[in-house]
């Protein structure tokens, strides 16, 4: 996956923020104050834009420009957890101009390590981490990016549904306690859309060939 | 339930933006709005001197866009509403801030502020020049139990801190110093707070929580997670009986000790029942023997229209009631 591709991948996430928008603020609304989806749409328009503005993109500099829009449009704690996996993937592919399936799995696992130390949440506690992690670890288990791609969407989703048994041990979702339990963790859902969105453009390149 | 979800504004992506031109064009010799969304002194600290930066989610205000001045915040970094702002922000805030001496960025313990803070320290130190301490503030009593302060959030009572730190570094204070002073002005204060009715995102409209007419909920954060408890509607004194010893044991405070007394609004208690709480904190504090040097009331971090308080001590020595008495002048803070 080169550059201009990244470029193009990006888009694809946005999209799939927007069009899962509602369902995530609605996610958010019970156990935190509504607006997860909205600010991930917005965020991840302006990486869009900025990554379709880059003249020579490679997978490091869309990741990059993507984590700033996430960072910095963003904001709040979803905004420092989802820019830092963003960020650290730019920086364990920096050298690339073409991520191999190796690559990938390098780029997820230090952005999975990135969020941990960022955010201190273990997988159980309710967080992005639950779809995350999961997510991460189906990777290595094909040996085609599509396979892979698809293994780690399934996982994500399946590691979002759990956090419906969960209660919460970090942000403002804790202070509900016990009343979080039944409820879906809206960063690990959106994480999901994300790997859901990785998967669908994947498959759609290797339908092209 | 009813939550008053009617409010004047603009468009809803406006909000931010429109709130800090209107605090500027009201107050232009205080503060100024900077291209990049700061809020910075109109006359900026005498060179030397400890810079003071924080940021935080709007929707709170008067905190913290209504503490910039003198004898008080030089920069504050307005995130959107309940949202932190990002890292790239409180850099250029702690830029702003600095007065060749140091900055102390200031966090109120919430999940997204301090990582967005961790991350802008993080960036100052690759980049030279910039001396930046971090402290990261809490005081509700709610929301970690006692032996684990540090989990615990940041809400009203660090009121507290930003008058006498704002004081203290305009004696010329040093950096060490400052955050010496926050950390044990944030080791003296206990908060605890009530809500009798919830507060609606202006953005999403959705109210944060469900309270039945007949409850109140003891222990509410500034944006509306649940707290320890939900009781029966009480009387205004069976209220503070009920609130006041968790304080005082969780220090806890004795007799002898002399105290500052904060009785913060929400949002839209009223001021007749403030004072009718204050009696009876006054009373009770007397009974126990804690000296009240002064009492402060009205809405000085507010959740929207939020219906409750919180109620703030402070235990204080000569040297900060010095800096509680030193002149200041901020949008929603003047003398004292």
């Amino acid at each position: 996956m080169n550059g201009p591709d990244f470029v193009r991948l990006i888009q694809a996430i946005h999209t799939a923020m927007e069009a899962a928008q509602t369902e995530l603020n609605a996610l958010d609304s019970e156990l935190g104050d509504g607006d997860h989806g909205g600010a991930l749409a917005t965020a991840f328009a302006d990486a869009a834009e900025k990554a379709a503005a880059l003249t020579n993109p490679t997978p490091s500099t869309v990741l990059a420009v993507t984590a700033q829009s996430l960072l910095n449009r963003m904001g709040g704690a979803s905004g420092a957890l989802y820019g830092t996996l963003f960020l650290r993937m730019s920086a364990s592919c920096k050298d690339r101009t073409e991520l191999t399936l190796a690559d990938w799995q390098a780029a997820l696992q230090a952005g999975l390590e990135g969020v941990q130390a960022r955010g201190k949440a273990a997988p159980g506690d309710k967080t992005l981490v639950d779809a995350l992690a999961p997510a991460v670890a189906a990777v290595s288990t094909s040996d085609t990016l599509g396979g892979a791609f698809a293994a780690a969407a399934a996982a994500a989703q399946a590691g979002a549904d759990q956090t419906a048994e969960m209660v919460a041990k970090f942000g403002r979702a804790k202070f509900v306690g016990e009343r979080a339990r039944g409820h879906v963790d809206a960063g690990a859902r959106s994480m999901a859309v994300l790997f859901a969105a990785l998967h669908r453009y994947q498959e759609d390149e290797d339908g092209k060939t | 339930m009813s939550v008053r979800k009617k409010k004047l504004l603009n468009q809803r992506s406006m909000i931010l933006r429109e709130m800090l031109q209107g605090l500027v064009s009201a107050y232009p010799d205080v503060v100024r709005l900077t291209d990049d969304g700061l809020i910075v002194r109109a006359q900026p600290k005498a060179p030397g001197k400890v810079g003071l930066v924080i940021g935080n989610g709007s929707g709170h205000e008067p905190a913290m866009i209504g503490f910039v001045g003198s004898g008080l915040f030089d920069v504050n970094v307005p995130g959107e509403i309940f949202t932190a702002p990002g890292p790239d922000r409180i850099v250029a805030g702690i830029k702003a801030a600095d007065r060749g001496t140091g900055v102390l960025l200031c966090v109120s313990h919430h999940a997204g502020d301090l990582m967005n803070a961790e991350m802008a320290l993080e960036l100052c130190q690759m980049e030279s020049g910039i001396n930046v301490e971090m402290v990261v503030l809490y005081d509700d009593i709610s929301s970690a139990p006692k032996g684990s302060e540090p989990e615990r959030r940041g809400t009203a009572g660090l009121f507290f801190v930003w008058k006498m730190l704002g004081a203290y570094a305009e004696t010329g204070a040093s950096l060490t110093e400052c955050k010496r002073l926050a950390e044990h002005i944030r080791d003296n204060t206990r908060t605890l707070a009530l809500a009798l009715t919830s507060a609606a995102s202006p953005v999403t409209d959705e109210v944060m929580f469900e309270l039945p007419d007949d409850e109140m909920e003891i222990g509410m954060g500034v944006h509306g997670e649940v707290g320890i408890g939900r009781h029966k509607l009480l009387s205004a004194d069976a209220t503070i009986d009920l609130m006041l010893p968790r304080l005082l044991e969780d220090l806890p405070f004795n007799a002898g000790d002399e105290v500052l007394v904060l009785l913060n609004n929400s949002g839209s208690m009223t001021l007749m029942e403030l004072y009718i709480l204050h009696r009876r904190v006054a009373q009770r504090l007397t009974e126990a023997g804690v000296h009240r040097y002064k009492s402060w009331i009205g809405p000085y971090a507010t959740t929207q229209e939020m219906a409750g308080f919180a109620l703030s001590l402070c235990r204080i020595d000569d040297h900060m009631k010095q800096l509680w008495d030193a002149p200041c002048n901020g949008a929603f803070l003047k003398g004292v």
